[in-house]
């Protein structure tokens, strides 16, 4: 394996997993003083954290079952409200007991709260039929927790920026091809860049494999085990925001349960199934119609309401010991392995489990781990900190960018009418991300994002790339062509309705007017 | 109120329709939820542009091999003379336009990203950028107007399969500082027809262009005075101009709009948009009366025939509900092209073929939804346009063909003494 002509970088710390764990484990031992370098086979946020419904837990889903994961829970909503305030929305959360649910495990909620610090308060139903007008009006019940919306992408990129100014390397298209084993010690990385093609080392004296879902693929290179399953949870985003706080149903977590206001849309989520392989997240139509009769439990009508989009996300739930039999009952904690107690290989650890809300906790306890290997413990800043971007503490409003715009209506072009992207924030995103993927723009900036899903914006966002030099005419083609398959796969499972009115409208444009199928190469 | 047709939906198909019913002396009410795909598609008439994956030359002598592979397809319904008769009648009765081309020949005219797209008839002020016979072309943008991105239209074009070698550079003009913004199309032809953006862009261009090079700039040189502003650009640079048309909303598609109503108008149709046809009562398997829902109720007209011309999913003719149910909106009609409720609707890859994609009314060849066994479901209700099942108008490059050529024959069955005197003996 050892391969002198390769070229080689050197780091303290090697993080494997570009999600919001590996983003905050980056940033973490960034702000902490050692040499960091992530490394992500795709783009960042594109796995499981990109594909989840964005809830940042108060920990009210978690007090009956999971005592645990709710005191967590509810401490990282506090700290992450001050140091993440732009990536959240605080629109605070309901749990509401529907005609199909048993009122009276609202007083379990009540004392599973209590004694897990989490805030709730019970309202009368008539307030909160007030505040959430659209919600089934046979409700019994209603409870007000800290929950909020959770912009996943702002969340790992401000991570990974906070990361860049303190000296990190943020290296998203590196896939690990193989782990560098030297006797008992992991002490580096086989990396390919993706993109070019172009291979070379890593040289670490700690590796984080902070690959969620596939961290066990990860642990197997280093021929270690980790027993993570992947459990597949759908969403679909409608596209209005049909609430304005997180609903939950107040009631043993189960499918369908949730429905979050994210941006200018609404998620409902979701399902829990194992699938063999993180990568292979068919969507089933079964799955579809159960999201969208869970829907019309919480909002009578859902299901002629306009839903926009369904994709699927990969919890990673680590199991140590016998397997279990529903992915329900796996602990929603996280779990810390360092590998030279379990199997005597040092330098390597794996930090995997947890849920998005609780990433920071995590990167913490994992370089924690790390500075016994590097040298001695180093006091982690994350929760006093604040990410990149969200440095005034003020949080996300839903009016933000309309705000900005509003003053000089006619300054520039706008890009993305429905989500409101001048030409500059996409040729800034363009110059900053050096990217010239339209799926990495949708995910900082979220084109093509809204209700027409990319029929007007993506011709433009395409026109500019290439004006601007960044493409020729193949790449600019094989760009569009490529971003309507992927949009596709979101589209196709849940289309029907007024959405289908604007797929049909997007054939015409791209097919009927624009005929992108006879492109040149 | 009382009219011998009430045509549904105020698209091409309904308005050509209407066009030929009150020529020939009828009294029409056109009723629309809104104006139709004309504000979003170009004003090019579109017979047959690929049969599969071949590009078409001929369309109408391409038709009997179209119907051989698509034997439910609209033209089926539609005997060649008629294809002929009708869009040759279209382009003299939307003169404003002044339509070239025949349904012989496809002419080849660039689309916004540089892809030559069959066309049988184009606007004269579009008829220029005919790419067939070679040549060198020069695609203008104004800075400004997110919807037209020359460097990348002359770039694909240069390589893109055509019968004889062309050459096409790009440029991009930035209007009078006044004039930058956020620009759709449809406020740059507004600009155009108010204010003297002719004289800029002549200004600009005419010493930047070579003798030879054809003027390719995006389908925006105004609403009222397009055609005016493309003759004035003509005959001051020396040289072509031609539109090309972008995304919606289109220009030339509203000025075709513009021009089809103001024809009716003149004729005595009436167009009421915002309403919504919602039923009708029926004896004997002829509609007596047509219910028309407006802002305060439901009124019922009195008529002779009634066309559907409501579109297909995009416009609202068709509706697919979230348990997987497809449904004409109007009439409930029964419908071909739609698979069984438990089938996949949608392959997963978006170039694949689509189950869906044909979905729409089955006719008989006097263009009347028939039920399964092939009888009319009423003998005075016809159907032309997008509603119609049997076509993928948007991959054929055939959905103006098919809305001018059923809309044409459609009112030729209305006013055919035989569907006449079926009509007559059931009143």
């Amino acid at each position: 394996m050892q391969n002198t002509s390769m070229s080689s970088l050197e780091a303290d710390v090697l993080v494997i997993g570009g999600g919001s764990t590996g983003a905050g484990v980056a940033r973490d031992a960034a702000l902490r003083g050692f040499s960091t370098i992530l490394v992500e086979r795709r783009d960042l946020a594109d796995g499981t954290t990109g594909r989840f419904h964005g809830l940042l837990h108060s920990g009210g889903r978690y007090a009956v079952k999971d005592p645990s994961a709710a005191r967590e829970c509810i401490a990282e909503n506090r700290i992450l409200r001050v140091t993440a305030a732009d990536c959240i929305e605080d629109t605070g959360g309901m749990f509401v007991s529907t005609p199909w649910d048993d009122p009276e495990y609202g007083d379990q909620f009540l004392e599973g709260c209590r004694a897990t610090g989490v805030p709730a308060e019970e309202i009368p139903v008539a307030e909160a039929l007030r505040r959430e007008p659209r919600v089934n009006p046979g409700i019994r019940r209603a409870f007000l927790v800290p929950d909020a919306s959770l912009d996943p992408w702002k969340l790992v990129w401000g991570c990974a920026r906070s990361a860049e100014e303190h000296g990190a390397r943020i290296l998203p298209y590196h896939r690990v091809l193989d782990l560098e084993v030297d006797g008992e010690r992991v002490v580096g990385a086989h990396i390919r860049n993706q993109r070019s093609g172009e291979e070379f080392r890593i040289h670490a004296t700690v590796v984080i494999n902070a690959a969620g879902a596939w961290a066990g693929q990860i642990a197997e290179l280093a021929h270690c085990r980790v027993n993570v399953r992947a459990g597949m949870g759908l969403m679909i985003a409608m596209n209005h925001r049909l609430v304005q706080m997180c609903v939950n149903r107040c009631k043993r977590p189960a499918d369908g349960d949730i429905l979050l206001p994210l941006r200018t849309a609404c998620v409902i989520g979701t399902t829990d199934v194992f699938v063999p392989d993180p990568d292979e997240t068919e969507i089933r139509q079964a799955d579809i119609d159960l999201l969208l009769d869970e829907g019309e439990k919480l909002v009578p009508g859902f299901r002629q309401a306009r839903a926009l989009h369904a994709w699927a996300g990969v919890r990673p739930l680590f199991e140590d010991t016998a397997a279990v039999a529903e992915t329900r009952d796996v602990t929603r904690s996280h779990a810390l392995l360092d590998h030279s107690s379990r199997e005597g290989v040092a330098g390597f650890l794996t930090i995997t489990g947890g849920k998005t809300t609780t990433f920071r906790l995590m990167a913490e306890a994992a370089v924690d781990a790390a500075c016994q290997q590097l040298g001695g413990l180093r006091p982690c800043t994350t929760a006093e900190v604040a990410l990149a971007g969200s440095e005034s503490h003020v949080p996300y409003r839903i009016g933000n960018r309309l705000a900005a715009r509003e003053p000089l209506p006619q300054a520039e072009e706008i890009i993305c009418e429905c989500e409101l992207i001048t030409r500059s924030m996409l040729e800034e995103t363009i110059r900053e991300r050096d990217t010239t993927s339209l799926d990495d723009i949708r995910r900082v900036l979220r084109l093509a994002m809204g209700p027409c899903q990319g029929g007007f914006c993506i011709y433009r966002a395409t026109g500019i790339l290439h004006q601007g030099g960044k493409v020729d005419q193949a790449d600019a083609n094989r760009g569009l062509l490529d971003f309507l398959e992927e949009r596709w796969k979101g589209i196709h499972p849940i289309l029907h309705g007024d959405q289908l009115r604007q797929a049909r409208l997007d054939d015409w444009i791209f097919q009927g007017i624009l005929d992108v199928e006879h492109l040149p190469a | 109120m009382s009219y011998d047709t009430v045509v549904v939906g105020a698209g091409l198909a309904g308005l050509t329709a209407a066009l030929r019913l009150t020529e020939r002396g009828q009294r029409v009410m056109i009723v629309a939820r809104g104006v139709g795909a004309t504000h979003l598609a170009p004003a090019t008439i579109d017979v047959l542009g690929y049969l599969g994956d071949t590009r078409v030359g001929a369309p109408a002598g391409s038709l009997a091999a179209l119907i051989a592979a698509s034997p439910d397809h609209p033209y089926a319904h539609i005997t060649a003379d008629q294809l002929a008769t009708a869009v040759t009648w279209f382009g003299a009765h939307a003169a404003a336009l002044g339509y070239s081309g025949s349904v012989g020949e496809n002419m080849l005219l660039p689309t916004a990203l540089g892809v030559p797209k069959p066309s049988a008839l184009a606007p004269r002020s579009m008829a220029g950028g005919d790419l067939r016979g070679g040549g060198r072309f020069l695609f203008v943008g104004f800075k400004g107007f997110k919807d037209f991105h020359p460097a990348l239209i002359a770039d694909n074009l240069v390589r893109a399969p055509l019968p004889l070698p062309i050459t096409a550079r790009a440029l991009e003009l930035e209007p009078p500082s006044s004039r930058l913004g956020d620009l759709s199309g449809r406020v740059i032809a507004g600009r155009f027809d108010a204010d003297n953006l002719t004289d800029w862009l002549v200004g600009e261009l005419e010493n930047r262009v070579e003798p030879d090079e054809r003027i390719g700039v995006p389908a925006v040189l105004g609403l009222r005075s397009g055609d005016q502003t493309w003759q004035e650009l003509e005959k001051r640079l020396g040289c072509t101009v031609f539109e090309v048309s972008t995304l919606p909303p289109s220009v030339p598609g509203i000025r075709l709009f513009n021009a089809l109503t103001a024809a009716l108008r003149a004729r005595g149709a009436r167009l009421v948009l915002g309403v919504r046809a919602v039923g009708a009562h029926a004896n004997n398997g002829h509609i007596d009366t047509i219910d028309v829902a407006n802002a305060t109720g439901t009124v019922s007209h009195a008529v002779g025939s009634v066309l559907l011309a409501t579109g297909g999913f995009p416009s609202g003719g068709l509706e697919l509900d979230s348990f997987g149910a497809t449904r004409e909106t109007v009439f409930d009609l029964p419908l071909i092209g739609v698979p069984e409720t438990d089938r996949v609707r949608f392959a997963p890859n978006y170039f694949d073929p689509q189950p869906l994609a044909s979905a729409g009314v089955p006719t008989d060849d006097l263009l009347r939804p028939v039920d399964a066994n092939g009888h009319p479901v009423y003998t005075n209700l016809h159907a032309a346009g997008a509603i119609l099942g049997g076509a993928i108008p948007w991959k054929e490059k055939s959905g103006t063909g098919i809305s001018v050529a059923s809309g044409y024959a459609a009112a030729e069955a209305i006013l055919a003494p035989a569907a006449q005197s079926v009509s007559e003996a059931v009143r």
